[in-house]
């Protein structure tokens, strides 16, 4: 009996530790949807990671290669992962066309349930590509396994947003 | 006045009442930002570069959009001169993308502008002048560029890229003791040989050969190369019987060659010189004593296989239509079944049809599109008979011998998107579904409607794996949207589906009946609003097919992860040619890191995924497994490799010249065992979509070509 109640103490324990503990979200930017018009002003890579304790949002990040200097970056959200929507909240932006951008934002409940799916991205605008230079969906970190390199199973599949994915209705 | 007398005059005054709206719409545009010569001049350049695939006349075909007309003003008319020059120097002409000088491309623009009614001004353009469209041109194309172009199909002209070379037979073979291809043979094919485009019926694309295995195939070398046609689109695979290898290029040229040398035996040029883009045959096939093949120009021939002489010829469409052909052929029962591609609401629809292999008589026709008043044609809502376009079969069907079935998969319907269509969520049968027909008849015995209401260019219409599990005879596809399909064979009931990439088109599936439920705002859609979907028209799967291991009960399957920004114009619902009238904008899948290429194996029996890669370069070449343990892939960035089919692991790689890109075979010729696999260019979007977002990877603009491995005569290991 002594033992059960230890299992279950220790159990309980690592549940609150697991539900407290930050979760970390991670994106790769890249060029927003283009087309030839639009390419050589659409241009540039970088690298964000999000941490998510209770509802305050961390993000760090940067980039480089941008063709003119970036204006702002923020967080945005829309209708699904990939479906670009609407600004959320702003972030800190430092650097021209190489540079970082950082921020600690509180997301309300909608915002959060909306991250939550995968909704939420961050784009980073310039003074050539105004509507949108970068942008990466914040997503559950997935390092990456490495060029060519086998993993079990089919890998990373964000498939977050769909409600009881491809289960029997 | 006589009531003839009168509708003549009325009728004149009419037309003179049009001519001179014309012209005063004209004259109330401003002057365009280009002047008279430089129209002229990008007359010839365009002819030289662009009218291969957008046509003399401007009209587009198929994928390629319309640059003259309303559908030019609908994508153009609210942006810029300047967007137009940056878009064309950023990605054309096809395949070859700013590879023309700042000069040549300022004249196209000017020249496509003149040909939507602006009219040259004093000032040259020089890429940097930003007049919207639509306050400059009008849609209305001059005479002398609007007139009806010579022939269709491949008849594109002279310019382009097609290669300066003479039609008809080079080289009469006499090829000894050849053994004429059985209908058993085709039933049960001996290793050696690799007698169907995807190397037996069920389209398992495997070989029994297993002399290469994991164990030794990193000594894999060169054995021989051949230089194939340059031009057109290159995405074929050889067919093999007893040491012969038939190979189809571009220009419908046919050739045999000695499969162990390389030696060239007959030749047949038939033509016409491939001059469009979209243009890859994919494959060839072999039956009895004649190799056949169903040309870019919708024509089926039928060769003597040890001579290369025709036998018969036979037209699939009526020619000059633009009907065309790509997806290779099979032969089934007696009967040569082929498929017919770019019909665009002209009547005919598209079908499916067979012949007689001895005599090219037609024996059957399925029409994929379903008229007013037949099964089906309420499917299209109140679309009109010539408005119904799409539907098309771009890839081989396969076939059950002993059901006497064969499964084909159909393309999406056109225009793309439903707001376009206006056909809603309607199945617009018997556009992206799979269909069984009898293969002695042609009568449907069933059809799965894979995704009714597709709006994002989505193809359903790749290989149908046929793979028994137990009793249960099964079906298996995958298509752009990167789900993989379980149907019951015999009746067509859908048994199960598995998402290999992510998609953001469709919120849930009934797991139970395969109904796909569409995201909200997809059902919402408007025209001339952009549309997000994951995949891209590139496709989480595309034409690259996938192959089977029985052994390991192993599918793997080539995927690609892009997705795009989508438009649909307007489309007026009068009689004419539909185009797929949408837009696109890429951009890369979230969650990938922007890799493009996906490699993943699937246990068929569970539907579970057993191992994937990913890697920037998108995969371009079907796949080929084999008893080695060994599955051969190749991708846009040069690389031919092998893996290990139970782990995925790379046991071997070549860097070859350009893209590789067709289908690898296997066969064996005195006792060793061969690899062989093409080089091209081309491919439709699975080339395109790569070519415009991977910027850092490259490759030649020529180069198609077979190369032939195998071990050497000593091998070292197992």
């Amino acid at each position: 009996m002594r033992f059960f109640f230890t299992a279950l103490l220790s159990f309980c324990v690592a549940a609150g530790a697991a539900a407290a503990a930050d979760q970390v979200f991670a994106s790769r930017l890249t060029p927003v949807a283009y087309d030839g018009a639009m390419r050589a002003n659409v241009q540039g890579d970088g690298q964000v990671s999000a941490t998510l304790s209770g509802n305050k949002l961390t993000v760090t990040g940067s980039f480089t290669g941008l063709p003119s200097a970036a204006t702002g970056v923020g967080l945005y959200s829309g209708s699904g992962i990939g479906v670009p929507g609407m600004p959320l909240q702003n972030l800190t932006l430092t650097g021209q066309t190489e540079g970082s951008v950082s921020g600690t934002v509180t997301l309300n409940a909608k915002q959060l349930a909306a991250f939550r799916q995968g909704h939420v991205y961050v784009q980073l605008n310039s003074q050539k590509a105004p509507d949108g230079n970068l942008w990466g969906w914040l997503l559950p970190d997935h390092p990456f396994a490495g060029v060519n390199v086998p993993e079990k199973g089919h890998g990373f599949l964000p498939q977050l947003d769909v409600p009881g994915n491809w289960v029997q209705k | 006045m006589g009531m003839r007398r009168f509708a003549f005059v009325l009728m004149g005054a009419v037309a003179l009442a049009a001519v001179w709206s014309a012209s005063q719409a004209q004259s109330q545009l401003a002057p365009g930002p280009f002047t008279d010569a430089q129209a002229r001049a990008g007359r010839d350049a365009y002819a030289a570069n662009c009218a291969s695939c957008h046509q003399a006349n401007l009209a587009g075909v198929g994928e390629q959009p319309p640059l003259a007309g309303a559908g030019f003003m609908s994508a153009w008319g609210r942006r810029t001169t300047k967007e137009f020059y940056d878009d064309i120097r950023a990605q054309m002409p096809y395949g070859r993308a700013g590879s023309l000088d700042a000069a040549t491309y300022q004249n196209i623009t000017a020249f496509v502008l003149m040909a939507n009614g602006a009219h040259a001004g004093s000032q040259a353009f020089d890429g940097s002048q930003a007049v919207r469209v639509s306050t400059i041109a009008n849609g209305q194309v001059p005479a002398d560029i609007a007139a009806p172009r010579r022939g269709g199909g491949d008849e594109g002209g002279a310019g382009g890229r097609a290669p300066a070379m003479t039609l008809g037979q080079t080289l009469v073979g006499n090829i000894k003791n050849y053994a004429p291809v059985s209908d058993a043979m085709l039933v049960h094919p001996d290793p050696k040989d690799w007698l169907i485009y995807r190397g037996n019926y069920q389209a398992w694309s495997h070989s029994a050969l297993k002399q290469i295995n994991a164990g030794n195939v990193e000594q894999l070398q060169l054995k021989w190369s051949w230089a194939m046609n340059e031009g057109g689109e290159n995405a074929t695979g050889p067919t093999i019987h007893d040491g012969i290898m038939f190979l189809a290029n571009t220009s419908n040229t046919v050739q045999a060659l000695d499969a162990k040398t390389g030696e060239l035996l007959w030749e047949n040029r038939l033509g016409p010189l491939a001059t469009r883009a979209y243009s890859a045959l994919r494959s060839l096939a072999v039956y009895e004593d004649k190799v056949y093949i169903n040309a870019t120009d919708a024509r089926l021939y039928a060769l003597d296989a040890k001579t290369g002489k025709l036998v018969w010829k036979t037209d699939i469409a009526e020619p000059g239509k633009g009907f065309n052909e790509t997806g290779g052929l099979i032969i089934a029962h007696g009967k040569v079944i082929v498929g017919l591609t770019l019909c665009r609401g002209q009547m005919p629809h598209c079908y499916i049809s067979a012949y007689d292999a001895k005599t090219g008589k037609q024996a059957w026709k399925f029409t994929t599109i379903a008229a007013p008043g037949t099964p089906g044609g309420d499917t299209w809502g109140n679309v009109p008979d010539d408005m119904r376009a799409g539907g098309e079969t771009w890839i081989a069907g396969t076939y059950d011998p002993d059901l006497n079935i064969t499964y084909w998969g159909t393309a999406q319907s056109k225009p793309w998107m439903q707001a376009s269509r206006r056909s809603g969520t309607a199945s617009t049968l018997y556009a992206n579904s799979t269909l069984a027909l009898d293969a002695d008849t042609g009568q449907l015995k069933w059809y799965y409607s894979h995704a009714p209401g597709e709006t994002f260019d989505l193809d359903e219409v790749f290989e149908r794996v046929l793979i028994d599990h137990g009793p249960q005879k099964t079906l298996m596809t995958i298509g752009k949207a990167g789900i993989l399909w379980k149907l019951d064979r015999v009746t067509g009931k859908f048994l199960d589906a598995k998402q290999t990439v992510f998609q953001n088109v469709y919120s849930g599936i009934n797991m139970k009946t395969g109904q796909l439920s569409f995201r909200p705002d997809v059902l919402a859609q408007k025209t001339n609003t952009w549309i997000s979907s994951c995949p891209s028209a590139a496709g989480g799967h595309d034409w690259p097919p996938t192959s089977y291991d029985p052994a390991n009960d192993l599918m793997i399957i080539p995927l690609n992860q892009s997705c795009n920004m989508m438009l649909g114009h307007d489309v007026a619902q009068h009689t004419g040619v539909v185009q797929p009238e949408g837009e696109e904008k890429l951009f890369f899948m979230p969650g990938t890191d922007g890799n493009m290429g996906r490699l993943a194996a699937y246990r068929t029996s569970t539907m579970e995924p057993v191992w994937s890669f990913q890697q920037r370069s998108s995969f371009l070449t079907g796949v080929l497994s084999t008893d080695g343990n060994l599955a051969f892939v190749g991708d846009y960035d040069r690389v031919f490799r092998a893996v290990e089919t139970t782990s995925g692991k790379t046991l071997w790689t070549v860097r070859l010249p350009t893209v590789v890109q067709g289908n690898p075979v296997t066969f064996e010729a005195d006792g060793k065992q061969y690899i062989a696999i093409t080089t091209g260019l081309g491919g439709g979007s699975p080339f395109s979509k790569p070519s415009s977002m991977l910027g850092e990877l490259h490759h030649p603009d020529h180069g198609h070509a077979l190369y032939v491995f195998a071990l050497p005569d000593k091998v070292s290991g197992r």
